[in-house]
């Protein structure tokens, strides 16, 4: 059972791509650890790992979308433990990676800041995947990176965005900000188990 | 002779998928059956001058596709169906079938009247406005097709054309193969073997990359015996020359 | 399927292709593209971006040309690159995601051409986003300066940058068709474009090349600039260079791989990288002119060099303060800072008749500092602060105590101690520097360092000194009465005679 089970896992990986994933998580990781030894002023400093980390929430979003369709949903009842699973270690492994990827170097905001701005970016993902279909699903945490570098920088030009829901404006240890990026991941994370990707007649989106 | 094909091959890392095939083809209807790997879609492939041959010659209306400016030539004239018809889902079927026809470089005035004509032949008239994404897997299949012949092409190549439709339409498909066939060369692969025995003068078997059955519907089933397995002659005549291809 | 209900069509004559036929086919692709673009359903998404973040910090900034241009073309492409950029790679991967790349190849147009026709499409959405985001923004400040007339330039680097933007994110779906491509590549390309000028230092570095810098890097959008002297277009000019060749090249490659056009295709690859990179090299000659503004001497013309004509806006008291017309909107707040004092010194022996506003002049120091000095200092000229409220980080209180400490300060210098600005050998004597002090009426703020620093007995009197206790006391009369003294003590004042316990 458990070796069908490990069986099970790996073949939900491989559909999802999940190994080009984990590289490219480590891709950004290794990104923003060369980015870290160049001299930044204080704007990039704090607005550097936000975009490698919408870069991990991106990529984690894009892997919800499946490639079979109908099929697979009308299978038994291990196909939502399995989206969750993968939405939540690859969530983990993108924290761990870049956390690991600022250890040493003058990482603003440390592993706190990490895991919420991953967090929630991840949860924002997974609700346009199910909205939109997974190869849509980057849409929205980057389009929320936008609005979070420029809150970020009404941190030194007010007025300064202080909405709980711009987290990465907020400190590390910031309840609101924290709150917020919780609730939107497990939005994310309920409806991605649920649902899943979104998939369209005829594949993905527009154009 | 619209296609001359020499000892043609296609490799494809390790794998030979044409091991050597030689045919030619006037106007008219030509099956091309064989079971599934049999290299049947990698001959069309190559025939839509999509991808080159490994080695060997093959000259389509007249012109060798090596070279740029014949290639495009060909293409103009040319209707392609492959097997896996991708399609774009926001489009209508007028301009799915349009899009192609300016694709092939056809006369920008005449693209109107040729795409209506297409799509009133695939009796898909009704549904000319429709997404694509509203349409059911046979439909999708029609709407292949009347891209394909959109630019009344004088090759055309169709690669498991009826899949997905139902009887009667497979029924009046064979009928518009045989009118097409009056001017061009149709190439039909396929593995429905009835589809082969009432709409094509011609058929080629192959299997595992070689042509190894070439003449009439009628000669195929010749071969058929009491032993062979079957339904119909036609089958059973297929599933003799299989047979001894691999005995 | 009927073969005998539609007639068939005579066989069209494929070999009558003229070039109107060819224009025609290439319109009616390029048509049915801008139907079906992904960019068309992402624009409300841009026009979101744009509206939370640039369209408020712009229109949050005072009613100034040069402001509102510059800063505009600093946020626009950062605000429009994710949905832009995004759209055109999904456009771009389209054949590989819905499979029909054998299908398109066995057709007759070229790859290159049919690409092309959909990178245009995407890239037609694209700009009238980013036009309509720039129309907005120039009509509504259209509606509220006092002078002059828009900046193209700014918002012409901004239009040029969405083509290049466009043909990145196309080329790289093109070539890579998988499902990370198009969020990767988007990432990368903000990241090239926002932190493309962090490495930037002074006023002759490679990387101001950056379509988002307007101006000199280091002075960015400031109201002094462009205002006495027209917008410099040598920045500008090389700007739309660089995105332009950049454009050129990167549409360029996509061709190499068609066979029969792989040479044209390779050359304007070459030709577009040469454009970009003379355009880097160009911005590389760049120096800070004292106008703020970049001159990069293989494109400047001497023409823009002559001052912009103005009529100036003044005010009505008793010595008129006089402003370029771009200023008008501050000429009130400047007014009431200084009107007490003006009317204590109007008259006096040394007083200007009038003040006017000078241009500020700017000169690069090493790494990416800047001073800012007045021209010609004289008792009748000065210069407002070069942040005035509305831009970030800048209220009135703070444009008041600016606005004290140099014209303010400058006034009773040069009407109390004499010399007409230019400074004086004698240091002040305490009975000086109490009325001195007197006259600006303002005391220093906790927040403000650089008020401060001037109580230190050489030009305000030290805080709690005898000086500045007389000087309170001096402070408290009306302005008429402080007039009328200094009509009858000043030039004892200034010979000496004067104590501070004879101070009133």
């Amino acid at each position: 059972m458990t070796a069908v089970a490990v069986r099970l896992v790996c073949l939900h990986a491989a559909s999802r791509r999940l190994p080009a994933a984990v590289a490219l998580l480590a891709l950004c990781a290794a990104g923003l650890r060369g980015t870290l030894y160049g001299h930044w002023d204080d704007y990039g400093a704090l607005q550097l790992p936000l975009i490698f980390e919408a870069a991990c929430a991106a990529i984690i979003a894009v892997t919800a979308g499946s490639p079979f369709g109908e099929p697979e949903r009308a299978t038994g009842r291990w196909l939502p433990y399995l989206r969750l699973g993968t939405a939540v270690t690859l969530t983990g492994l993108a924290s761990g990676a870049l956390a690991a990827a600022g250890t040493g170097m003058p990482l603003a905001g440390g592993f706190p800041d990490i895991l919420r701005n991953v967090a929630g970016l991840t949860g924002i993902g997974l609700l346009c995947a199910t909205v939109l279909g997974g190869p849509l699903a980057w849409t929205g945490p980057l389009a929320y990176l936008v609005l979070a570098v420029y809150g970020l920088y009404t941190d030194w030009h007010p007025p300064a965005l202080s909405t709980p829901w711009i987290w990465p404006a907020r400190p590390p240890h910031d309840v609101g900000g924290a709150l917020c990026a919780a609730v939107v991941f497990a939005a994310g994370l309920a409806a991605i188990t649920l649902r899943g990707a979104r998939e369209r007649p005829g594949g993905d989106g527009p154009g | 002779m619209n296609v001359e094909i020499s000892d043609l091959t296609r490799r494809f890392g390790r794998h030979q998928a044409v091991a050597g095939v030689s045919l030619q083809a006037g106007p008219g209807v030509f099956g091309l059956l064989g079971p599934n790997g049999a290299g049947k879609t990698t001959l069309l492939r190559m025939m839509a001058t999509v991808i080159p041959p490994t080695t060997g010659h093959l000259r389509l209306l007249g012109r060798d596709p090596g070279a740029y400016g014949p290639r495009r030539e060909v293409r103009r004239r040319l209707g392609y169906l492959p097997q896996n018809l991708g399609y774009y889902p926001g489009f209508t079927v007028a301009e799915f079938v349009e899009y192609f026809a300016l694709l092939k470089e056809m006369p920008a005035a005449r693209v109107p009247a040729a795409v209506a004509t297409a799509v009133e032949r695939v009796d898909l008239g009704s549904r000319a406005k429709a997404k694509l994404r509203t349409l059911s897997g046979g439909m999708l299949r029609r709407v292949g097709i009347a891209q394909a012949i959109v630019n009344e092409p004088e090759l055309l190549l169709l690669d498991e054309p009826t899949a997905g439709l139902d009887p009667e339409q497979r029924v009046n498909f064979r009928v518009l193969l045989r009118d097409l066939g009056q001017r061009a060369t149709v190439i039909v692969s396929t593995h429905l073997v009835e589809d082969v025995g009432t709409a094509c003068s011609q058929v080629a078997l192959m299997d595992q990359g070689r042509i190894v059955f070439y003449g009439t519907p009628a000669e195929l089933t010749a071969r058929g015996t009491e032993q062979s397995t079957g339904d119909a002659p036609l089958e059973r005549g297929y599933t003799a020359v299989l047979a001894a291809a691999r005995a | 399927m009927t073969a005998a209900s539609a007639p068939a069509a005579p066989r069209p004559a494929v070999a009558r292709r003229g070039a109107g036929s060819a224009v025609l086919g290439s319109g009616r692709l390029l048509r049915l593209e801008l139907r079906h673009n992904a960019m068309l359903w992402l624009l409300p998404v841009a026009f979101a971006l744009f509206w939370y973040n640039g369209y408020r910090e712009i229109m949050a900034l005072p009613p100034m040309w040069n402001l509102r241009a510059m800063t505009l073309q600093n946020r626009l492409l950062l605000d429009l690159v994710i949905p832009v950029t995004g759209a055109a790679a999904w456009m771009g991967s389209r054949e590989g995601r819905r499979g029909i790349t054998d299908l398109v190849a066995g057709t007759a147009r070229p790859r290159w051409s049919r690409q092309l026709a959909t990178w245009a499409a995407t890239t037609a959405w694209a700009e009238v986003g980013c036009l309509a985001c720039v129309a907005v923004v120039y009509v509504m400040t259209a509606r509220q300066v006092s002078w002059g007339g828009p900046l193209w330039w700014p918002a012409a680097v901004s239009a040029a940058g969405v083509p290049a933007l466009t043909a990145i994110g196309f080329a790289a779906g093109a070539w890579f068709p998988g499902r990370f491509v198009t969020p990767l590549v988007t990432v990368v390309v903000f990241f090239g474009l926002a932190f493309g000028t962090q490495a930037a230092s002074g006023d002759h570095s490679y990387w101001q090349i950056s379509p988002l810098t307007a101006g000199a890097f280091d002075i960015g959008a400031a109201p002094g600039v462009a205002s006495f002297y027209p917008y410099l277009p040598d920045l500008s000019i090389a700007q739309l260079m660089f995105t332009a060749g950049l454009t050129i090249a990167v549409l360029g490659a996509l061709g190499i791989s068609v066979a029969r056009m792989r040479w044209l295709a390779a050359l304007i690859t070459v030709a577009g990288l040469a454009a970009a990179g003379t355009a880097v090299a160009l911005a590389g000659t760049g120096r800070l002119d004292p106008h703020g503004m970049i001159v990069i001497p293989a494109l400047h013309d001497a023409a823009s060099d002559q001052p912009v004509r103005y009529t100036p806006a003044c005010g009505h008291t008793p010595i008129p303060i006089c402003v370029h017309p771009a200023y008008a909107t501050f000429l009130p707040a400047v007014t009431s800072v200084v009107g007490p004092e003006l009317t204590e010194l109007a008259g006096l022996p040394g007083a200007p008749a009038r003040i006017s506003q000078v241009a500020e002049v700017y000169r690069q120091e090493p790494a990416n500092g800047i001073t800012i000095l007045a021209g010609v200092r004289s008792g009748s000229t000065f210069i407002l602060p070069d942040r005035v409220p509305g831009q970030p980080g800048v209220n009135s209180a703070q444009f008041a105590s600016q606005v004290g400490l140099t014209l303010g300060l400058g006034l009773a210098r040069d009407v109390i101690l004499g010399g007409n600005g230019q400074a004086t050998a004698q240091s002040p004597s305490q009975a000086e520097l109490a009325v001195i002090a007197g006259s600006v009426g303002f005391t220093p703020r906790a927040d403000d360092p650089a008020a401060q620093s001037l109580f230190d007995g050489r030009l305000l009197p030290v805080p709690g000194s005898p000086a500045a206790l007389a000087g309170r006391r001096f402070a408290a009369l009306p302005a008429a009465a402080k007039h009328a003294w200094l009509m009858q003590h000043l030039a004892a004042l200034q010979a000496g005679r004067i104590s501070l316990a004879q101070l009133p």
